[in-house]
């Protein structure tokens, strides 16, 4: 578009404002520091020290599964209600409300999968200075000590974890506005203690408690200050993950000298890297990890939230550490952690481990696992802001024919559409789009239509119009509907936090609703933090209306909800048979459940590269597995070398997405010479003859929690190699991954973790020995990529146009052998894009090579689904020559199998086992 | 020669014997003969002729399977009888995607192909007749544009030798009246002169500047001057006398100055009048330079090898495409309008770009607009063979980027016709 309408003209002033506002930088200005942030200031100003709180040990109520005592703040004479339970799977949750608030606090709700299933707690002993009690089977207690009052988890002689060891806990009580309000009459007794007197003042002399501005906005904060915080003490721990969504390290940096980490889900304009900022999405759970243990913190908050880390190692060099193993240093590492709040309640999720796979366990146990995607959800998608017309997508289409590049879907931004009406298509450019989506289904492609949540505010909007008549949009605190700017001019923020809302949404996704659609339309969400032009830190004034609920409560929930609805909509349109695909931009805790994330609106630059793989991988720490980046980078237009260097790194990523700024030139693969769409059709290439292995993990995750792509220590956790690493990472525990993300390399060094492990490079089939850092040279067609000795990863090899044209296709085996010559892997077969597999209709195999037989055994005898696909081959690396291999096939027939032998790599392929897929054969090599 | 026969006929007997080998050529047939063992095309290695087309990739050149999907190297022929032949990619073999019209790469698939050859062949054939007719009036119309084209080419260039031939009397004319009114000053200095000027009606109530002049000179308004025009003007410049001539007098009529012109010649050198005088000619003067180097950039621009681009040179072409109009003047510029009325412009003439057999087949229009983003708005047209002159089709791929179908006769290129419908009836 050249030049923009009359209704488009504010906004694109607007944007154009924020874009001019940097050279390519984020705006620091158009967003709050802690000190801007007026809890964040008061909390953060309260010094480590006694904490005021002591516990009531008289008011203490032990029942069967809970624990509940009041915990008194002596200097102002508020009591709090703790609510202690132990939970199944070997974790502990520890609730902080007020005893009596003058109205209720906001609790999440819809995060939790379940009301988690407790498990008897016992009083071990007690007396005037805490309680002892046991937290089930294992050697583990809970001490709660009264004066000032802390909880430390322990197992044996060893604290796993302290509550407010450092005496941070706080808790902003509700309270009557003094200076305009009368004083309550009647239970508020303590109103008149000469304690609260000195809360009078020093709220006099604080700001920001019940008004604050930032820039221009002001925030009305009708119910006062509302914080809370507590902190947490790791003995033994050096490094803590998790907290996205930061773009930053995969190890979190201590926050002594700056800003804390922030979560509260902002549309940040050319976000900058390795700083606390927020972006747009927030999930509140850290993993704490040292060599004999894991743990977790979920602190189950969706208000705006800052985390401050500090390390007493933090500051010491390399030597100052060596010298005090040496010389046997008194002083155990350890990290102290801070959460504060805004609002809402105190509720901690502590994740016991002891192994990290036991806290993704623990973790999914309460917000469940990823959603199980459709498999051409696996395969390449392709974007741009924006396909222009139908035309434009069929000439895109047919250039990937033509060049011989897989892709499943094609994406439409937000030009698709009527003026920003989502739900519509313009009548011009997208005439007839179930004709275009009718031609993309006789190729097995699909596309992605984008529908955000902003709502045009337009009287001869359908969408609009029921909204505002149901009064579901969200309110201003004066009561009307709120109203913002966005892509479409003046919009309305639908009430997501509603049930009812919610599912009037997903009915919009209905075929006879939304028109032109068809069974290969998904959809992607976007500006759902929700993105607000004109609003504070562009997003929604806190003291916007939910119902009961100020947005101040719900904020990071938005997103989450949006997606939810957006994702039930697209399970109600296929009557409950069809998986969905939707992408969100925000985020929170639980929003696995309904699809995938992607890292925003990163740029064409190396660092964004880089930071791709920490981003992702501090996602699925967190149970969202399925992440990308945008591959080239959305805004600014990357070079041929970073494009090419950016698709081999995304085809190693859960999402693979290509996307691009509509002010950048066009970047489809084919556009940089022969030379670089050859490598670029080699890696989508190696990506699809994968997506078997890629779609077995996302089963696993799905079954499991477990994260797709994950850090090194995740399966090595004893090995401190690995603790910081995030230049490379694993797929699932078979492939190891060390994508190029310098500009110019000649090499990259990659660290293979595992004494007596062997990996073998997936290339040229080389051996090589773990626990070492390998200098791997490169050229611009290398990726390294590794495969563990001791497994056996499924391949296709017959790539095709969509992932869906190669569901007959047969397997490959790629059995890599370790040092005792065993190998494992599984094989996972369902339809691919039903719930079918709910239903048990899928083939899950064990395969097992041991004692020079290879078999596949069945995982799910209670199973069944029939496959056309058969064994083709099988490659064994690091085998050594037999003499005669014989297939042995379920009805006990046996025939010889041809073989290649590759003496110098000790390769050995096998020909044509020939075998179905779903039966039971053996191989036998003599 | 005959050994050669005797090739052929065993291997006519070879084809005869031989079960049909999917998906490959006649001319591949010949490596396909059915025997023991076969030689992987590319002479890597050998393996029993059970394993050709057999579902499993054995030669690293993918010549054992020309008829599955198995080698990912591998080709598949569909024979497309009635239509064309071609080759496409093993891994669209049993995909069920109907690639082949005859349907011959879907034999072992859910999908349900329809031979669709003949419908094809016949459409192309039908196409290709049109193209082929079209190409026939295109050059025809090509070869008249080309004449017309030659035509205007001698037309400006002798329009630009007058024109040099009115500069150079004009200069003549200039130094004439310089010297003319160094004596009218010197005249001056002795007898003083009447206040009333003489005749200066030709640029009375005109702007004085060169665009003025200009506007005035071309009569016809149609942004540049002929010879005609020019001498038509300057004529009055060239008359010595003053005698009103017939122009003069419809300048007269059109600026209104009744009665000046008819008094009689001044005898008496005026100053002021000379003074005038002086400034018309050098108005006049630079007016037809700035013609002439106008001109001869025009010429400058290369419109083919039979000028037969030239005629475009004046003409502007409309699309409207959604909410816009584009309009495309060859060799001037290209505007984007919003039916708010808002003018862009999109690049102004830069250069020929086509490939280096067609060199033609591609304009260049740059520096338009400047973009929010840098940069700035520019346009590719690429000239198709078409028997009337039009603008076909706009697109904005990328942002500021536009690309243009401009079709014409002068586009159509003899040598596709040669490359006419190669179908194994």
């Amino acid at each position: 578009m050249a030049t923009f309408t009359g209704s488009m003209a504010p906004v694109l002033v607007l944007w154009l404002a924020m874009s001019l506002s940097g050279t390519w930088a984020v705006d620091k200005g158009n967003f709050k520091t802690c000190d801007q942030s007026a809890f964040c200031k008061r909390q953060r100003a309260l010094k480590p020290g006694d904490s005021p709180y002591r516990a009531l040990l008289e008011t203490m109520e032990l029942t069967n599964t809970r624990l509940t005592l009041q915990l008194i703040n002596d200097n102002n004479k508020v009591r709090l209600l703790l609510e202690l339970y132990r939970l199944q799977g070997n974790m502990t949750r520890v609730k902080i409300n007020e005893l009596k608030p003058l109205k209720p606090r906001f609790e999440v709700p819809d995060v939790l999968i379940t009301e988690p299933s407790t498990e008897p707690l016992s009083l071990l002993s007690q007396d005037e200075n805490g309680v002892v009690l046991s937290l089930g089977t294992e050697s583990q207690r809970v001490i709660i000590s009264a004066r000032p009052f802390r909880l430390d988890i322990m197992e044996g002689p060893e604290v796993l974890m302290s509550l407010n060891s450092r005496g941070l806990l706080a808790f902003e009580h509700l309270r009557m506005r003094k200076d305009t309000q009368a004083e309550p009459e009647g239970e508020k007794k303590e109103e008149a203690d000469p304690a609260n007197q000195a809360e009078k003042e020093e709220e006099e002399k604080v700001d920001g408690m019940w008004e604050e501005t930032f820039k221009s906005h002001s925030d009305s904060k009708p119910n006062g200050p509302s914080a809370i915080s507590l902190d947490f003490s790791l003995p033994g721990v050096e490094h803590v993950y998790g907290i996205p969504e930061h773009a930053d390290t995969l190890r979190l940096k201590t926050t002594d000298n700056g800003d804390p980490y922030r979560l509260y889900n902002l549309d940040v304009f050319q976000y900058e890297l390795y700083n606390p900022m927020a972006l747009y999405g927030a999930v509140p759970v850290m993993l704490a990890h040292k060599a004999q243990r894991t743990t977790g913190i979920f602190w189950l908050n969706a208000a705006e939230t800052w985390v401050d880390i500090s390390s007493n190692t933090a500051g010491k060099t390399v030597f100052g550490k060596m010298l005090d193993y040496v010389q046997g240093s008194s002083e155990t590492p350890q990290t102290d952690v801070r959460w504060i709040s805004e609002s809402g309640i105190i509720d901690v999720f502590i994740m016991l481990g002891p192994t990290p796979k036991d806290v993704f366990s623990q973790y999914a146990s309460l917000t469940g696992t990823q959603s199980f995607p459709p498999l051409a959800a696996v395969g390449y998608h392709q974007c741009r802001w924006n396909y222009n017309d139908q035309e434009d997508v069929a000439s895109v289409d047919a250039g990937f024919d033509e060049h011989d590049i897989p892709y499943d879907y094609i994406w439409l931004d937000i030009e698709h559409t009527d003026g920003k009406r989502y739900f519509t298509w313009d009548s011009h450019k997208f005439a007839s789009p179930k004709e275009m989506l009718q031609a993309l289904e006789d190729k097995k492609r699909k596309m992605v239509a984008i529908v955000d949540p902003h709502i045009k505010v337009d009287s001869n909007y359908k969408i609009h119009n029921e909204i505002r008549n149901k009064g579901f949009y969200i309110k201003n605190k004066d009561g009307g509907d709120y109203e913002g700017w966005c892509w479409p001019g003046s919009a309305g923020y639908p009430d997501f936090t509603r049930p009812d809302m919610r599912a009037w949404w997903a009915s919009m996704f209905a075929y006879d609703q939304y028109e032109g659609t068809a069974e290969n339309l998904y959809t992607w969400n976007d500006m759902n933090e929700p993105s607000v032009f004109n609003g504070p830190e562009v997003t929604m004034h806190k003291d916007a209306v939910h119902g009961a609920w100020e947005h101040r409560d719900v904020h990071n929930l938005y997103g989450l909800y949006v997606q939810m609805a957006t994702a039930e909509g697209q399970i109600q349109r296929s009557g409950g048979v069809e998986r969905p695909f939707v992408l969100t931009r925000a985020f929170f805790a639980g929003s696995q459940r309904y699809g995938a994330v992607w890292t925003g609106d990163n740029a064409a630059e190396w660092d964004h590269l880089k930071v791709s793989i920490p981003m992702c991988l501090s996602l699925g720490l967190v149970g969202i597995s399925f992440c990308g980046a945008d591959v080239g980078g959305f805004f600014k237009s990357p070079s041929t070398e970073l494009l090419v260097r950016w698709y081999q790194t995304g085809a190693y990523q859960p999402f693979f997405r290509a996307h691009a700024h509509l002010d950048t030139p066009r970047r489809e693969p084919w556009l940089f010479g022969p030379e670089n769409t050859a490598l670029i059709r080699d890696v989508v290439r190696q990506r699809y003859t994968l997506l078997p292995y890629w779609y077995q993990q996302f089963y696993h995750a799905y079954r499991t929690g477990e994260p797709i792509m994950r850090p090194l220590w995740v399966e090595y956790p004893q090995d401190p190699a690995t603790f910081a690493l995030d230049d490379e990472f694993l797929i699932g525990k078979d492939l190891l991954v060390h994508p190029v993300t310098e500009e110019g390399a000649r090499g990259v060094t990659a660290y293979l973790p595992g004494k007596d492990q062997v990996w073998f490079d997936v290339h040229t089939f080389q051996k090589h020995n773990g626990a070492q850092s390998l200098y791997i040279p490169v050229t611009m067609s290398s990726i390294p990529v590794f495969q563990r000795g001791g497994s056996i990863i499924p391949r296709k090899m017959r790539v095709r146009r969509s992932s869906s044209c190669m569901t007959h296709d047969p397997y490959t085996l790629y059995v890599a052998l370790n040092l005792q010559r065993t190998a494992e892997g599984e094989l996972y077969i369902d339809d691919g894009h039903t719930f079918n597999y709910e239903k048990k209709e899928f083939i899950h195999r064990r395969l097992s090579f041991a004692k020079n037989m290879l078999s596949s055994v069945n995982l799910a005898t209670d199973a069944e689904f029939s496959t056309g696909s058969w064994i083709e081959r099988i490659v064994i690396l690091g085998a050594s020559k037999p003499s005669k291999v014989t297939l042995k096939t379920a009805d006990g027939q046996e025939s010889q199998l041809e073989f290649d032998f590759d003496a110098s790599m000790s390769v050995l392929t096998l020909r044509k086992p020939g075998v179905n897929a779903g039966l039971d054969w053996n191989v036998m090599l003599q | 020669m005959h050994f050669h026969m005797i090739i052929v006929a065993v291997f006519w007997f070879g084809f005869v014997d031989s079960r049909k080998i999917r998906g490959i050529s006649s001319s591949y047939k010949r490596f396909f003969r059915e025997r023991k063992s076969f030689l992987c095309i590319d002479g890597s290695k050998i393996i029993p002729f059970e394993q050709v087309n057999d579902d499993y990739c054995d030669c690293e050149d993918g010549s054992d399977e020309p008829g599955t999907s198995a080698c990912p190297q591998g080709r598949f022929y569909c024979t497309n009888l009635g239509f064309r032949p071609h080759y496409i990619p093993s891994s669209r073999v049993n995909d069920g995607i109907c690639d082949c019209c005859d349907a011959s790469d879907e034999y072992n698939s859910h999908a349900h192909c329809q031979n669709a050859c003949w419908n094809l062949g016949q459409r192309e054939r039908a196409y290709v007749e049109g193209q082929m007719r079209t190409l026939d009036e295109g050059l025809q119309l090509k070869q008249q544009l080309i004449e017309e084209g030659v035509l205007l080419w001698r037309e400006k260039q002798a329009q630009l030798r007058e024109l040099q031939q009115v500069a150079e009397d004009l200069q003549t004319k200039l130094e004439e009246r310089r010297s003319r009114k160094q004596e009218a000053d010197r005249l001056k200095e002795q007898t003083p002169r009447p206040p009333e000027a003489g005749d200066g009606r030709l640029f009375r109530g005109q702007n004085s500047t060169v665009t003025g002049t200009f506007k005035l000179l071309d009569s016809n308004k149609d942004g540049s001057i002929t010879v005609d025009e020019v001498q038509a003007k300057v004529a009055l410049v060239h008359d010595e006398e003053r005698v009103l001539s017939e122009d003069e007098a419809v300048i007269k009529d059109t600026h209104g100055a009744p009665g000046v012109g008819e008094d009689p010649p001044l005898k008496v050198a005026d100053r002021e009048w000379e003074a005038t005088n002086l400034k018309k000619v050098e108005e006049a003067y630079d007016t037809v330079n700035m013609e002439i180097s106008d001109l001869r950039e025009k010429l400058a621009i290369d419109y083919g090898p039979d000028w037969e681009f030239l005629f475009l040179n004046s003409q502007c072409y409309k699309l409207k495409v959604y909410e816009y109009t584009y309009t495309l003047c060859p060799f001037n510029q290209v505007t984007q309008q919003s039916t708010a009325g808002t003018e862009v412009s999109l690049g102004r003439w830069g250069m020929w770009e086509g490939p280096p057999k067609n060199q033609y087949g591609r304009m260049v229009y740059e520096n338009g607009e400047p973009c929010w983003q840098g940069g700035s708005r520019s346009t590719t047209v690429t000239l198709t063979c078409g028997t009337e002159t039009a603008l076909r089709s706009v697109k904005e791929p990328s942002k500021c980027q536009y690309i243009m179908d401009f079709q014409t006769p002068v586009a159509c290129q003899p040598v596709l016709k040669q490359r006419g419908i190669h179908s194994e009836l």
